[in-house]
């Protein structure tokens, strides 16, 4: 039986994990809200991010925080892009399938293009307060992690505001709920769905630089991400975004908890079976998501 | 009288027979013969694929690793276990649909988008359990299978390059059958709208369910003779997700109606990644040019190499008759949008 304090400390690093997963499952839920697409790249996209501030930490001693005023307006501009450019000229009846490849051929693109640029080696970025933790009630917990904990939180909760206090956010939701609807009411719901997906790719920018500060990073990665971010959307109901924040939460304290008695590699199972469990049981997931099962 | 375009489609698929046969005798060197070898077996695997993703339109990214179940079933069976190989192999294809029946279950309630995603899901968790279960797989140090013949190392590419051969012709009779079969003519009524097939009596979880475990079987008799031809299995390499990529790019790029279509972007894609692994060696470019041509089959030739080619053929023949012809919803709805003007 793993003491107390053991325990303790898997549950806080477990929240803070699975806020991190949080801020990641949001971007994905919300491509998938607005134009039903699974966006694969996504995690290539934080793995870029990562990059990004990795090696402008090493040419120009950059702190990877401050890496995000460049890499999240950059990623915004490549979302909106990314949508108006390539995702509209899919066939509608075909778009899901096809985007899912679509989003592939990128993810590929870019892993293969990173490998390319700064080739296999796995990289870190040695930061002053890399290896500081502080101790909360008996446990530790390393202060990178609260960094990356602080910027899910303060990322979801500016998605949050802008989603339910702003006109853009009136305008994103009412076009994820009923396309045609929105644009009968004037709503120009093709700059909208650009929009929206800017902010899912700047969510990327800012969780792949949380993930810098205190992961090695290499350019294969993106599959370890892929795998756990698809479960917590399916499982929470694809397109829902408290559904995913809830789901993000739970697999990841179930995650940190079964590492204890199982060890890293199989407690990583854990999203896979809830996966399955989810479509066996409740194949529409199990918060909200009343589109996952035609999708 | 058969129309013109009949008469030289036969004569087309006649000279492709004769060639993959000739193949062996005029590949100048055995490296040549064993890219040749690779190449039928991504034909098999494409053709595999298409049972489920042409007939019914569900895609797949996970065939990979049915492919990779099937190859260490046989593996362990002739390795651990002293089974012959091919009874191993035999063994392994009926495992693995038997395997088929409770992950098509559960990946088959659901559609299109969450369907991609169980896929990936298989070859993550397969890559998962089979690199640490290290007792039993081997893990990363990988498992050497035994060969079945004592021959030099050309002769076993040539027998190998036939049995390959021998199994695209079984499978592409299976899908051939299956196409001219009211079971097809289900498949299909799924393909082009699961609700109205449904609502007209289609059964249609079942037929799914039943396409799934035959594409599953073809795989998995592919991954395991490949286990027997290539003696040497990884988990990163056999259930790697670009090896199901792969298998999408091949069928839509030659196109998921057709017969041949498959085997056609089996030839071109697999020639093309040999190539790209012997020009650029170690660096991840052949990653790069995966990504840039599956992005432009999806962005621009969705329908595949071969309907363009048809397409082609029938500007020139007038004489084709117009009575039957498949139309897909997709191609219905822009005609739809053309008579009334309309945008999306």
């Amino acid at each position: 039986m793993p003491s107390g304090a053991l325990l303790f400390q898997s549950v806080l690093l477990g929240i803070l994990l699975g806020g991190l997963y949080a801020l990641l499952a949001s971007g994905l839920t919300l491509y998938f809200g607005i134009m039903r697409v699974v966006m694969i790249a996504h995690s290539a996209f934080l793995i870029l991010a990562a990059y990004l501030a990795w090696w402008l930490h090493e040419r120009a001693g950059l702190d990877p925080l401050l890496t995000m005023l460049g890499t999240v307006p950059l990623f915004f501009a490549a979302g909106v892009g990314l949508q108006r450019l390539l995702l509209t000229r899919l066939r509608p009846a075909t778009l899901t399938m096809m985007s899912v490849l679509l989003t592939f051929a990128i993810a590929l693109l870019i892993e293969g293009l990173l490998g390319y640029a700064f080739t296999g080696t796995q990289r870190r970025i040695q930061l002053g307060y890399g290896s500081a933790s502080i101790e909360v009630l008996g446990a530790r917990v390393a202060v990178v992690k609260l960094i990356a904990f602080g910027l899910a939180v303060v990322a979801l909760g500016t998605l949050y505001v802008l989603m339910k206090r702003t006109r853009f956010g009136w305008a994103l939701r009412a076009t994820i709920q009923h396309r045609d609807a929105a644009r009968l009411l004037g709503i120009d719901t093709d700059r909208v769905a650009g929009f929206g997906f800017g902010i899912g790719l700047a969510t990327a920018a800012v969780g792949g630089t949380a993930l810098s500060l205190d992961t090695t990073i290499y350019p294969s990665l993106h599959w370890h991400w892929i795998g756990p971010l698809m479960a917590i959307i399916v499982v929470g109901g694809l397109g829902s975004v408290p559904g995913a924040a809830i789901a993000a939460l739970v697999l990841g304290m179930a995650q940190s908890l079964l590492q204890i008695p199982m060890g890293t590699t199989w407690a990583q199972t854990v999203f896979y079976v809830a996966l399955f469990a989810t479509l066996a049981i409740r194949p529409q997931g199990f918060f909200g998501g009343r589109l996952a099962q035609r999708f | 009288m058969p129309s013109a375009s009949k008469v030289l489609k036969l004569a087309v698929v006649a000279l492709l027979a004769v060639a993959v046969l000739a193949f062996p005798s005029i590949a100048p060197n055995p490296y040549i013969l064993s890219a040749g070898v690779l190449v039928v077996y991504y034909a098999v695997l494409a053709t595999s694929w298409n049972f489920v993703g042409g007939f019914t339109g569900y895609i797949s990214l996970g065939h990979g690793a049915l492919a990779g179940l099937g190859a260490y079933a046989t593996g362990l069976l002739a390795a651990k276990a002293g089974v012959p190989s091919f009874l191993a192999l035999l063994l392994g294809g009926l495992f693995v649909g038997l395997l088929a029946v409770p992950i098509g279950l559960a990946a088959l309630r659901v559609r299109g988008a969450s369907f991609v995603i169980v896929s990936i899901a298989l070859v993550l968790i397969m890559l998962l359990v089979f690199q640490s279960w290290a007792s039993v797989t081997g893990g990363s140090r990988g498992l050497v299978v035994p060969r079945p013949f004592s021959v030099t190392r050309p002769e076993h590419h040539r027998i190998f390059y036939f049995l390959f051969a021998g199994l695209l012709a079984l499978a592409l009779l299976a899908w051939w059958l299956i196409d001219r079969s009211r079971f097809g003519l289900g498949l299909k009524s799924i393909r082009e709208d699961e609700d109205k097939a449904e609502a007209l009596g289609t059964a249609t979880y079942a037929y799914k369910l039943i396409v799934f475990v035959v594409s599953a079987v073809f795989t998995a008799l592919a991954g395991g003779l490949y286990a027997l031809w290539f003696g040497d299995l990884d988990p990163v390499f056999q259930f790697s997700i670009l090896t199901g990529s792969y298998l999408v790019l091949m069928a839509l790029l030659g196109g998921v109606r057709q017969l041949f279509g498959p085997v056609t972007g089996a030839i071109i894609v697999g020639t093309a990644l040999e190539y790209f692994k012997v020009e650029y060696g170690d660096t991840p470019l052949h990653l790069v040019a995966t990504g840039l041509l599956l992005a432009l089959v999806v962005l621009f030739m969705p329908d595949g190499v071969l309907p363009a080619i048809g397409d082609l053929i029938k500007r020139f023949d007038r004489s084709r008759s117009t009575s039957i012809r498949e139309v897909s919803a997709a191609e219905l709805r822009e005609q739809r949008l053309q008579n009334t003007g309309g945008s999306r």
